[in-house]
This record gives structure tokens, sequence and C-alpha cells, in this order.
């Protein structure tokens, strides 16, 4: 760590772990329910634990990445963040807007659009939270004494998320209207301007761990980033086959879409070649680890399990079925959550200062996190393929279906307990680490009026 | 060897192009939408019901045009399916039409909001959706006509429209329906018309103990049901329905 205002990327680090701690409390209630074990229903109805559930991953996916930025984007451009109160009060609303949101869904307060639950009022606040923080980094690289390829990029793709998220907000009648801009926000997301904060984050992971110079890792993330944007942005036309959309996105939908796994091929190929490559034996092999394991996560459960049905003739029948649910966790787990647990396990011992990160307890969350994700994504496979014979090839009841999978879940809720306990090693890794106290790296500039500034907000002052 | 200069042109004009593209294509799409979706037929009642889907979460457990959850049944074409008499008595008491199954919420909708819904789900069954959902392509496989030992009369077609919007939500037949309510293959061999007809007026009368709900039949429904169950006799000694399953 090399600045003050580096710290601000803890309190996002620590709010990430306590949400996605939440996320799978509410993914157990699920869980049973499908078992058949609804019990919880009076209290937390199904559709509550599952839009809770749903919400808490895209907060806490948010948190991680503006972690990221708060850590990355100071050492990357070689200044403090600008205004780091602001930072702080950003947090602060953020985890504010978010706490009113989950609430809210305990009280039926929704605008029910899968994904977009959160009701239009929290809308702007989370607006004018984004915006607050797009303006911080932005004005922080401005001010910078170098712009990197590898914080535009991940600048870039924070400040499309930022502006992708408003079509998602345009008022409309119409179910199909609100469909095609719903896919906007969610598929531009997760399979275009997200992959570059992903190409961004595991840029700079791989520069600091591997060593390898950093033209040539800027070199191939824009090849990565271009094939993302070449397949994944008409490849949302895999989400209009059915929604009321002209046929021609059958066609469209289906070629694109059908590339997308090259652009996660290539990430995996990349990350696994710069480390191989990378002379640098850096201490922190647990990062390295999350880094090279979520490209090929990534690869497996967004690029070849979304392949397994993203053609129209497969979908027909898959579309709306389990099968899905099977391709989305292992997805935003190989992509997005492994990328931020990445992010934080190479932080964490230079924000707090304690080398977490060689132990045994953090091996052991790495394998039981990735095992029990895999035995999931099975379990979920099993129950898909098996709804997708008996209900629509084969005409058999919906519930009679559901029935005959219950016990799927059984094996579902058992992955879920070896990844929980991964989880859960993660965490308790993330609590002994402490606090960030940790010591700004030798040679570094810590006598500037924005270094005293940044340890004047964090109440680090005591160590200047 | 590709420069980074090279690299930074392929993204920005490989995103250029397809994004442009992508405009391009939603224009249209959004011109060719009202004819696709029969947007002419969405009135004020269908626009309630719209809003009151998505403010209720009902795609917390249901999909609808494939979107959603998958706790609960596909919607798409719940009207042609169920009918509207069954969505209305679905969403006036959702706890008593599948006991002791998966529990829907009792949003406790009046009677203007259950209207709003129907009308709104009857509008989204008629849209084109480019052939979703497919019908079931290997039912035919599953159960074959000449192993099943059904009459003629219980065929498919030969069958009252309320019945094949209704009861075979919780009851099967020919190894066809739900799994809440017992099998009425041989009804008629069990119970005469008169009883079954007393019955569909309302179960608990005949029964205390029932778990089927009173259901919103019209006496003309009652009677065409009450004909057609009363002949549904068992089958013939070695072609049990049984087998067919």
């Amino acid at each position: 760590m090399k600045y003050e205002s580096q710290r601000i990327a803890w309190l996002f680090f620590a709010t990430s772990m306590a949400l996605f701690s939440l996320q799978i409390v509410y993914g157990f209630i699920m869980g049973f329910a499908h078992m058949g074990f609804d019990v919880l229903h009076d209290v937390i109805p199904f559709h509550v634990a599952r839009t809770t559930h749903l919400n808490l991953l895209v907060v806490w996916l948010l948190c991680g990445f503006m972690g990221a930025a708060y850590y990355i984007v100071p050492e990357e451009v070689e200044r403090e963040i600008l205004w780091p109160r602001i930072a702080k009060l950003q947090w602060a609303s953020l985890v504010a807007v978010g706490l009113v949101a989950i609430i809210g869904f305990h009280f039926q307060w929704f605008e029910g659009r899968k994904f977009l639950e959160i009701p239009r009022e929290l809308d702007w606040l989370v607006v004018v939270n984004v915006v607050t923080f797009i303006v911080n980094i932005g004005g922080t690289m401005l001010k910078g004494r170098r712009l990197t390829t590898t914080s535009c990029v991940l600048f870039f793709g924070l400040l499309m998320s930022a502006l992708l998220y408003l079509p998602g907000m345009i008022d409309t009648d119409h179910q199909t209207h609100d469909s095609y801009w719903r896919w906007w926000v969610v598929h531009l997301w997760v399979e275009g301007v997200w992959e570059l904060i992903m190409g961004g984050i595991m840029a700079f992971l791989l520069i600091k761990l591997t060593g390898i110079d950093r033209e040539v890792i800027e070199k191939w993330l824009y090849v990565i980033v271009g094939v993302t944007f070449l397949s994944g942005i008409l490849g949302t036309g895999h989400h209009y086959y059915y929604i009321g959309a002209p046929r021609y996105w059958l066609m469209i939908g289906g070629a694109f879409s059908a590339l997308e796994p090259l652009a996660f091929l290539g990430m995996a190929i990349y990350a696994i070649t710069m480390a191989r490559k990378g002379g640098r034996k850096h201490p922190n092999r647990d990062a390295l680890g999350w880094t090279i394991g979520c490209s090929i996560m990534s690869f497996v459960g967004a690029g070849f399990l979304g392949f397994a049905h993203t053609l129209p003739s497969v979908n027909m029948y898959t579309h709306g079925t389990l099968v899905t649910a099977m391709h989305g966790h292992m997805a935003f787990w190989g992509a997005y959550a492994m990328l931020v647990l990445g992010v934080i396990s190479y932080a964490l011992p230079q924000l707090t200062g304690r080398k977490v990160h060689d132990g045994a307890l953090a091996s052991f969350a790495f394998w039981c996190s990735n095992i029990g994700m895999v035995a999931m994504t099975v379990a979920f496979a099993i129950a898909g393929i098996a709804q997708v014979y008996l209900e629509r090839r084969m005409g058999m009841d919906f519930l009679a279906v559901q029935e005959e999978i219950e016990v799927h879940f059984i094996g579902l809720v058992l992955a879920a307990t070896v990844f929980a306990l991964g989880v859960g090693a993660y965490v308790v890794n993330f609590v002994r680490a402490g606090k960030p106290v940790g010591e700004v790296a030798q040679g570094a500039d810590r006598s500037t009026a924005d270094a005293a500034e940044a340890r004047r907000v964090l109440g680090t002052e005591a160590q200047a | 060897m590709l420069s980074k200069k090279g690299a930074r042109a392929f993204f920005v004009i490989g995103t250029g192009l397809c994004f442009g593209a992508f405009v391009l294509l939603t224009f249209d799409t959004f011109n060719r939408i009202p004819a696709q979706t029969n947007q002419a037929a969405m009135d004020e009642s269908v626009i309630r019901g719209k809003h009151l889907w998505d403010t209720s979460n009902c795609m917390g457990c249901h999909t609808l045009l494939g979107e959603g959850a998958y706790y609960a049944p596909e919607l798409t074409k719940v009207y042609e399916r169920r009918g509207p008499a069954f969505i209305e008595a679905m969403l006036r008491d959702p706890e008593s039409m599948y006991p002791g199954k998966r529990r829907m919420q009792n949003y406790g909708f009046d009677d203007r909001q259950i209207g709003d819904l129907v009308a709104f789900l009857q509008w989204i069954g008629t849209m084109d959706l480019n052939g979703f959902p497919a019908e079931p392509d290997l039912g035919a496989v599953a159960v074959p006509a000449a192993a099943s030992g059904s009459s003629p009369l219980a065929a498919t077609g030969n069958r009252p429209q309320v019945f094949n919007q209704m009861c075979i939500a919780c009851h099967s037949l020919d190894g066809q329906g739900g799994v809440v309510g017992p099998a009425l293959d041989g009804v008629g061999g069990r119970f005469d018309r008169p009883y079954i007809e007393r019955w569909l007026h309302d179960p608990t009368e005949v029964k205390a103990d029932s778990k089927m709900p009173k259901l919103p039949l019209s006496e003309n429904q009652i009677t065409e049901l009450g004909a057609f169950l009363s002949q549904l006799r068992p089958a013939a000694a070695g072609t049990s329905t049984e087998t067919a399953r």
C-alpha cells in the first residue's frame, strides 16, 4: 500500500463480506423451500427470499468493485483519493440505501423486476451515490501523475455501469419494453461492462503478482475487452428470443452470444500464461490462486455453461427453468465473486499489515468454496435437466415435476453447506486480519496535505 | 506481432460498430413491437395489471415470458391453460387451491385488482413470442394412447373445457394432470352422477374434512362435469391405467 486513502477500500470490502454472508443465508432459505420445507413462508415468503438473495449479490459485488477502485486507482495514478471524506460518506450512504432496500423487501416494497427490484425512489439515491463515486474516482485520475490503461479500463467499466443503470429506469406500461430495457442493464452489465471491470482488476493483480511487463498485459487486455464487446453487445439478443421482439433476434442473439465464451476463454488463457511466465514470486499465492481461479471458473460458468443453453433451439425448452439457475450460480461466482475475493485477498494483508494469506485457513476457504460451488452447479444441472424433460418436453404438470426433483435439492443444500463453510473460512480470515491500520510502504510520500487529510478522515492520525 | 496501438484500435472500432448496430436494431425492434405484441389490446386494465404484477413481485416465484424465478408455474399461457375463473379463484385465496402443496402468499387483492391481473395475463397470452412456450414434443411417447386403456370419451378433445382448465390442475386423467388430488380415472364407477354434482357444488358439504376448495363453477358447468365424470368407468381388466404411467 502506498497511499493513506487506499484504506477507504477496507470499508467497502468489510461491507461486501457482511452482505455476502447474508446472501448465503437467504440462499439456504430458498434451498429448503425447494426441498419442501418452506417453514418461513409466513415471515419470509419465497419471493422475498429470492429478491433479497439476488439484490444482496448485486450490492456486495458493486461494493467489492468500488473498494477495488478505491484501492487500485491511487496506486495506478500515483496520488491520494481526491476527496476521502466524500468517499467515506458515499460508503455510508450506500450501506444506508442497501439496508433500506433489504428491509423494504420484507415489508413488500418492490419494483418487482428481476434484478432491479429496488423501488424507484431508491433507484435515484443509487444514481446520486454512484455519480459521487464516479466523480471522485475520475477526479483522482485527472489529477494523478500518470494515466494507465489498467486504470482507464477499470474506470470506463465503472462509468458505463453507472450509465447503463439508467435504461432500467425508463418508465413503461409494456411488458416487452420493460424486459427489453431491463436486459440493457443486466446483460450489458454482466456480459459487457463488468467484464471491463474484471479485466482492469485482473490486469492490476497480474501486474502486481507476476511482475510481467505492464505493456504486455495491457495490450492483451485490449484484445480481450474487444472480443467481449464484439460478442456481448449483440449477444444481448439471447434475452430477446421470446419476449415479443422480432424473430431476427433468434439469429443475431444466437450467433453473437455463441461467441461469448471466446472472451472468457481468452481471459483464462491470458491469466494462466501471464502467471506461468511471471518471474516474480510474490508471497501472496492466495491472491494469485483466486485470480487464476476466477479466470478459469468464469470460463466454465459464464462461458461454457452459458453457451450450453444459449442457442434458440435449446433455449426454447430451457428458458425459465432451473437450467438458468445452474448457469447463473457458477457464472456469478466465477466471474465476479471470485474476482472480488481475489482483490480482497491481495489488498487485505497490505491494508491491515497482517499476513493472513499464507495460512491453512486461506487454502481451506479457496478449495471448500470452489468444490462446493461446482457441486451446487451439478445439483442445479440435474434438477434443471430433469425439469426440462419432464415438464417442457413431456408435458408433466409443474408441481408434479417439482416434487420429482425435490431430492436433487437435498444434494444442492449439502453442496451449499460445503460452499458456505469455505466462504465462512474466508470471512473469518477477513475478521482476523482486523482493521486497516497497515503501514504505508516505505518511500511513499506521507507528508503531503492530501495524505494528512486522508489520515484525519480515516482516523489513523496516530500513525503519522 | 500485434502492437498495443493495434489492440486498442481493434477494441474501439469493434465496440463502436457493434454498439451502432445494436442501437439501430433497437429502433427497428420498437417499431415492430406494437404489431407483434397485440399492443392495441392493452387497455387501462391491462396496464394496471402490469404494474400490480411488478409491485407484487410476482416474478419472485413465477416466470412470465420465461423470465423470473423457478419456484412457481410459468404464466405466459395461463389464461388459455386455466381460464379466468381458476385464476380469479387462485388470486382470491391461493392457499385453498393447492392444499398441502407449495404455498403462494395471499395478497388480499380486491375484485378490481384481480380483474386487472386477469386482463394482463390474458393480454400476455395473445403476444407473438416466436413460438415460446413450445408444445411438449415427447408427450405422445410418454402416454401411448393404445396402452392407456382409456375410453375415447376421456380423450383430451372430448372433455369439457372446464375439465381441461380447472380439474386437471389438481387431478389427473390418463396419467396427465396434477398430483394434488386423487386421479379421476374410473371415478364414474365409484360415485354416481348426483353425488358428483353435489360434491362439485361444495366438497365440504359432502365430506367435512375435504381439502378440495369450493370452485367458482356455474350450474351448466356442474351439469356438464357431472355427465362427463359419471361416465368415466374403470378400465377393463388387464389394461390398468397404471401401466401407462
